[in-house]
C-alpha cells in the first residue's frame, strides 16, 4: 500500500504548527526542578480527590454506564475500585468524573482545573501500553507537564479567560485538548500527527456552563479525558483535520470558537537547554474543602468571625445572635445560591460555604452531606444572608476577596476579610498539609499502607524506572 | 421540550410520513456508499478497540458488530463521509445524526420497536433540531463558528434517543441536558478529514446523553432556557416553549420546510455552482457547436461570501467538496460532477488545475450566505469574444424543488448497490417505503448487513 502522505501539512509558521512540533520535541530534561517538584504535587492531589471521589453516587452512574455499555476491557484501573478493569477511554472517563465529583481537585490561573482533564488518560493510555514497553515515572511526568503548560497556553490566548466563566465550563474546552496533547506526548507522535491530535480535540471540546452545579458537572472532566485520548488515538490512526484549528482565521472559527476574543502565539520549540514550562511561573491552588474556589476565600473570612464570635462566647455561634449576614463577594451568577438544593448547589453557593463555617469553624467533605445541608441552625442563617458585589472585587481567581460582615442583634459587628485563602498559589499548602489532604482523601478507600507507598512513589515519580509500580497502587 | 419528545404515534401527519421516509431512505444510501471510505474505516479500526455485550450492526458489513455507541458513531461518520446527505433550513445536516443513533440503539432493545414507534422518534429527532435552530438568527445563515449538527445534531439524537426508549418527560429534559455538554465542534474542521466525525460524535453523544438520563443522571433542567446553556453556541439566543403537543394536530416543521437532498457529494452550495456553470457551458456549446477548453479566457464565479467554500487550490478530497471553483470547473470540464470527481487522481489533472488557475470569486452584495437566499452565476469569457454567463437560484434537489421520487430512489440504489447485493438493496427500499406497517424493524439491520458476493470476493482476496 502506498503511504499516504498528508496533504494538509501545516506551513512551519502557523501556531498550530508550533504547538505540534512543542508537543513532538520536548523531552524530560526540559522539566526543571520547580515544575517537578509542583507538578508531582498536583498527581499527588489528584488522585487524593480521584480517590475520594469514586465512593460518590455520581461515579457509580458513570461506573454503571460504563458497565452496562461495554464488556470489561482487562486493560485500565478505576480509582479505588479492585477487581473493576475497564477499556483505557472509559477508565479515563470515570476515573476524571470520580476525580471532579465533588469540586476537590486543583485550580490554576485563568481558571481552569487542570489536572483531572490530564492525569486519567494518562494513567489509562500507561495501562494500555505493552508490558515491555511501559512509560517510566519521568516520561510519565513528562506527559503529565505538557498536557497542564498546553492548557495554560491556551487560556493565556484570551482575555475572556482570566475571568471566571460565564460561557463555556473550561475544563471542556482546555481540559480536552491538553488531554489530547499529553497522550500524544505519551505516544510519541511526531509533530503534524500531534496537531492534528489537537484539532480532532477541538471538535470534541466545549459544554455550557449550565451544567455546572449539576450532578453533570464531573463529567466535564470525565469527557475532556477521554475525548482527548481519543483524539490523540485517532490522530495516531492518521486521521487527519484542520491544520489551523488554533490559527485565526476570519470567517471560519477554529478553536477560536469558544472565546469572544481570541488572539493565539506560536509556542516555541524546546531549544537544547530549557523551556518555560507556565507551572514554574504561576502555581496551582489547591483545595482545601470541596467546594468551587470561589467558597475558599468566603470560608476563610468567615472563618475569622467564627474564632473572634466562639473565642468570646459559649463556643458556637447561635442564629439568634445573629440580625444579618453581609457577604461582599465578585458577582458570578452560578455560585450565588440563597437556599441550595443538592449537594453540587451547596458547593457553588457563597452563602451556604460562609454559614457553614459561622456554625462550624470550617468546610469539611461532611458539610455537604444531607444530614448537614437540612440542620434547622443552617437554614436560620441562610435566611439571614445578603450579598454585595463590590466594584473593587472582580470575578477573577487572582484578585477577588471575600469579605463576612456579622451584625449581631444588639448591633455589634464583627468583620472578616481573606484576600489570598490557605491553599491558593499565593499562598501554597505546604507539603505536609497537602499530604494530610491525600491521607485523608486516600483513606475512605484504600488500606493505610498503599497510601503510604502511593505518597513515596509519586515522591520519586521522576525515578521510577517503570510507572507499573504508581498502577497497581490505585486499587 | 420533555413534553414534547414524550408525545404519540397519531401526531404523524402524512407529508410528515412521507418526506421523512424519503430522508431515511437517502441517509441509509449516502451510509452504505460512505463505508467505503478512507475516514470510515480509521474510525471503524479505532472502534473494534471495544466490545461488549450489546451488539448493533454496522451498515455494509456483514460479520461486525460493535457496542451501540460506536455502532452510532462510524454509521454517523459513515453518512457525513462524502459530504453526500441532506440539508435542512436553517442548516444543518439534521439526518445522519439521528438515524444511526436509532438504529443502534434498537437492536440492544429487549422488544424489538415497530416500524412506526422508529419512524416517530426519527421524526422527534428531526423537530428538536428544527425548533432549536429557530431560537436563534445566526443559525439561518451559513455557519461561521460552531459546525451546525454539532450542536442541533446531538441534542436530536438524544431527543430521538429518549423517544425510543420511552423515557418520561423529566429524563427526556435531562437528556436534554446532558447531550448540551457534548455539543459544540468549531467550523475550522470542516473540509477535513475530521468534518464526517462531527454527525458520528452528535449520533453518539445524543445516545449516551439518553442512556446517561435513563439511569439517572441529572444536569441542568432549564439548559435550553438559559444563555448560558444552549445559548454558548450563539451569539443571539432567544428560545420559546413548544406548542403544547397534547392538542391532537401537531404542526411539525417538516410539514412546512422540506430537506434538501444532494446530487452531488458535496457541500450544498456547490450545487448551485455547478448547476449554473453546466447552462453556461450549454451556451457556449450551442453557440459555438462545439466545446473546447482552450476557448476559455477566464472564469468568473457569483457566489455568496463564504470562507470555508472558496478554496482556489484545493489538495485533498475533503477541501474539493468545499471548494466552489473545483466544482465550477469540474462541470465545465466533464459536463458533469459525480462521485467519481472527487478520487485523488481526477483532482490533481493538469487540465483541471489549469482551468482553477483562470477562475476569480465575487461575492455580490445581493448574494446571501443563506440556504433559502443565495444564488450562483457563472461566466465564461471566451478569447474570441463574447461571454457565456448561467445563473442557478434554485438547484433540482432543493427543497424548492425536490428530487423525485424516482431519482430519490435510483440514488439509493447507485450507492446501495456498492456495497450491498441486491437483494439488501431491494430490502431496504420496500421496508422504508412501508415503514409504518412494519411490525418489528429489525429486519431492516438484516438488509442492511446484506453486502454483496463481489464485496465478499473483494475482501477476501485482501486477506
Amino acid at each position: 500500500r502506498a503511504i499516504h502522505k498528508s496533504a494538509v501539512e501545516a506551513p512551519e509558521d502557523t501556531v498550530t504548527a508550533s504547538f505540534g512540533k512543542f508537543i513532538s520535541e520536548i523531552k524530560p530534561q526540559h522539566l526543571s526542578p520547580v515544575v517537578l517538584h509542583r507538578s508531582k504535587r498536583m498527581v499527588l492531589d489528584s488522585i487524593g480527590v480521584g480517590l475520594i471521589g469514586s465512593t460518590t453516587d455520581v461515579f457509580e452512574l458513570a461506573l454503571q454506564h460504563c458497565q452496562n455499555m461495554y464488556a470489561p476491557g482487562d486493560s485500565s484501573s478505576v480509582y479505588g475500585h479492585r477487581g473493576i478493569r475497564l477499556s483505557p477511554i472509559l477508565a479515563a472517563f470515570v476515573n476524571g468524573v470520580a476525580t471532579h465529583s465533588m469540586d476537590f481537585d486543583d485550580t490554576w490561573h485563568p481558571a481552569t482545573h487542570p489536572s483531572g482533564a490530564v492525569l486519567p488518560a494518562v494513567l489509562a493510555l500507561s495501562d494500555m501500553m505493552p508490558a515491555n514497553n511501559k512509560p517510566s515515572g519521568l516520561d510519565f511526568l513528562l506527559a503529565f507537564n505538557v498536557g497542564i503548560e498546553i492548557q495554560g497556553r491556551l487560556l493565556r490566548f484570551s482575555n475572556e479567560a482570566h475571568n471566571i466563566p460565564k460561557r463555556f465550563h473550561p475544563p471542556s474546552v482546555v481540559g480536552t485538548m491538553g488531554s489530547a496533547a499529553a497522550c500524544a506526548r505519551l505516544l510519541s507522535l511526531d509533530p503534524i500527527q500531534s496537531s492534528h491530535a489537537l484539532a480532532i480535540a477541538a471538535s470534541l471540546a466545549g459544554a455550557p456552563m449550565a451544567n455546572a452545579a449539576t450532578q453533570s458537572k464531573p463529567l466535564h472532566i470525565g469527557n475532556a479525558s477521554r475525548l482527548g485520548l481519543e483524539a490523540a488515538l485517532l490522530a495516531s490512526r492518521g486521521l487527519e483535520a484542520s491544520p489551523l484549528v488554533l490559527d485565526a482565521v476570519a470567517g471560519v472559527a477554529g478553536f477560536s470558537a469558544f472565546y469572544e476574543d481570541y488572539v493565539p502565539q506560536p509556542l516555541q520549540s524546546p531549544g537544547n537547554d530549557s523551556h518555560m514550562f507556565l507551572l514554574e511561573e504561576q502555581d496551582i491552588g489547591f483545595k482545601r474543602f470541596p467546594a468551587h474556589l470561589g467558597m475558599h476565600w468566603v470560608a476563610d473570612a468567615a472563618a475569622s468571625v467564627h474564632k473572634i464570635l466562639v473565642g468570646v462566647g459559649p463556643g458556637t455561634v447561635s442564629p439568634a445572635q445573629v440580625e444579618d449576614i453581609l457577604l461582599r463577594v465578585p458577582k458570578s451568577k452560578y455560585i450565588n445560591r440563597p437556599f441550595p438544593e443538592s449537594e453540587h448547589e451547596a458547593r457553588h453557593s457563597f452563602q451556604f460555604n460562609a454559614c457553614t463555617v459561622l456554625l462550624d469553624g470550617e468546610v469539611t467533605v461532611q458539610s455537604f452531606t444531607p444530614a448537614a445541608m437540612n440542620r434547622p441552625d443552617l437554614h436560620a442563617l441562610l435566611s439571614r444572608v445578603r450579598l454585595e458585589h463590590p466594584n473593587d472585587n472582580p470575578a477573577n481567581f487572582n484578585r477577588m476577596y471575600g469579605e463576612v460582615q456579622l451584625t449581631l442583634v444588639g448591633g455589634d459587628t464583627v468583620k472578616g476579610r481573606c484576600n489570598t485563602f490557605y491553599g491558593h498559589w499565593r499562598n501554597p499548602l505546604s507539603n505536609d498539609s497537602l499530604r494530610k489532604k491525600f491521607r485523608s482523601n486516600a483513606e475512605v478507600v484504600l488500606p493505610s499502607e498503599k497510601v503510604e507507598r502511593l505518597i513515596e512513589v509519586v515522591e520519586d515519580l521522576d525515578q521510577l524506572r517503570d510507572c507499573r509500580n504508581l498502577l497497581s497502587q490505585l486499587q | 421540550e420533555g413534553v414534547f419528545v414524550n408525545q404519540g404515534k397519531n401526531s404523524l401527519t402524512d407529508g410528515v410520513i412521507n418526506r421523512s421516509k424519503r430522508m431515511m431512505l437517502d441517509t441509509l444510501g449516502v451510509g452504505l456508499l460512505g463505508t467505503r471510505t478512507a475516514v470510515f474505516n480509521k474510525a471503524l479500526k479505532y472502534s473494534q478497540l471495544f466490545t461488549s455485550r450489546e451488539r448493533s450492526s454496522v451498515w455494509g458489513q456483514s460479520d461486525i458488530i460493535l457496542p451501540p455507541h460506536y455502532a452510532a458513531f462510524v454509521n454517523g461518520i459513515a453518512v457525513h463521509s462524502m459530504d453526500f446527505d441532506d440539508t435542512w433550513h436553517p442548516a444543518t445536516h439534521p439526518s445522519g445524526a439521528v438515524l444511526p443513533a436509532l438504529l443502534a440503539l434498537a437492536e440492544t432493545l429487549p422488544s424489538q420497536p415497530s416500524g412506526l414507534d422508529l419512524l416517530l422518534a426519527f421524526n422527534v429527532g428531526i423537530e428538536v433540531q428544527g425548533r432549536l435552530m429557530r431560537f436563534s438568527k445566526e443559525a439561518y445563515n451559513i455557519p461561521e463558528r460552531f459546525h451546525p449538527p454539532s450542536v442541533v445534531g446531538v441534542m436530536g439524537s438524544a431527543a430521538a434517543s429518549a423517544k425510543l426508549l420511552g423515557l418520561s418527560p423529566e429524563q427526556c429534559i435531562h437528556a436534554l441536558a446532558i447531550a448540551a455538554s457534548s455539543a459544540g465542534a468549531p467550523l475550522a474542521n470542516a473540509a477535513t478529514q475530521t468534518k464526517p466525525l462531527h454527525i458520528g460524535n452528535a449520533a453518539r453523544g445524543g445516545l449516551e446523553a439518553a442512556r446517561l438520563a435513563q439511569i439517572g443522571l441529572k444536569g441542568n433542567p432549564a439548559i435550553l432556557d438559559l444563555d448560558r446553556g444552549l445559548g454558548v453556541y450563539y451569539k443571539d439566543y432567544s428560545p420559546s416553549a413548544m406548542a403544547d403537543s397534547a392538542v391532537r394536530a401537531y404542526k411539525w416543521i417538516l410539514e412546512d420546510q422540506d430537506v434538501a437532498f444532494k446530487r452531488i457529494p458535496a457541500h450544498l452550495g456547490m450545487h448551485w455552482v455547478v448547476d449554473a456553470a453546466l447552462a453556461a457551458r450549454e451556451k457556449l456549446q450551442n453557440a459555438v457547436g462545439k466545446f473546447d477548453l482552450s476557448q476559455i479566457r477566464h472564469v468568473t464565479l457569483r457566489v455568496p461570501p463564504s470562507k470555508y467554500v472558496n478554496c482556489p487550490l484545493p489538495a485533498t478530497e475533503h477541501q474539493a467538496r468545499h471548494s466552489f471553483q473545483f466544482n465550477a470547473c469540474t462541470a465545465l470540464l466533464d459536463n458533469k460532477v459525480t462521485v467519481a470527481s472527487f478520487g485523488d487522481a481526477q483532482i490533481g489533472r493538469s487540465a483541471l488545475k489549469e482551468l482553477l488557475g483562470k477562475v476569480s470569486l465575487e461575492t455580490p452584495e445581493d448574494n446571501l450566505p443563506s440556504f433559502d437566499k443565495m444564488y450562483c452565476e457563472v461566466e465564461i469569457a471566451t478569447h474570441q469574444g463574447p461571454s457565456y454567463t448561467a445563473r442557478c437560484d434554485t438547484f433540482y434537489g432543493h427543497w424548492r424543488k425536490p428530487l423525485t421520487l424516482k431519482h430519490l430512489v435510483d440514488k439509493f440504489r447507485v450507492n446501495a448497490s456498492s456495497v450491498l447485493c441486491t437483494v439488501g438493496v431491494e430490502g431496504v427500499i420496500d421496508v422504508i417505503g412501508n415503514i409504518e406497517r412494519v411490525a418489528d424493524c429489525s429486519i431492516l439491520g438484516s438488509y442492511l448487513r446484506m453486502t454483496s458476493n463481489q464485496e465478499h470476493l473483494d475482501r477476501m482476496r485482501i486477506l
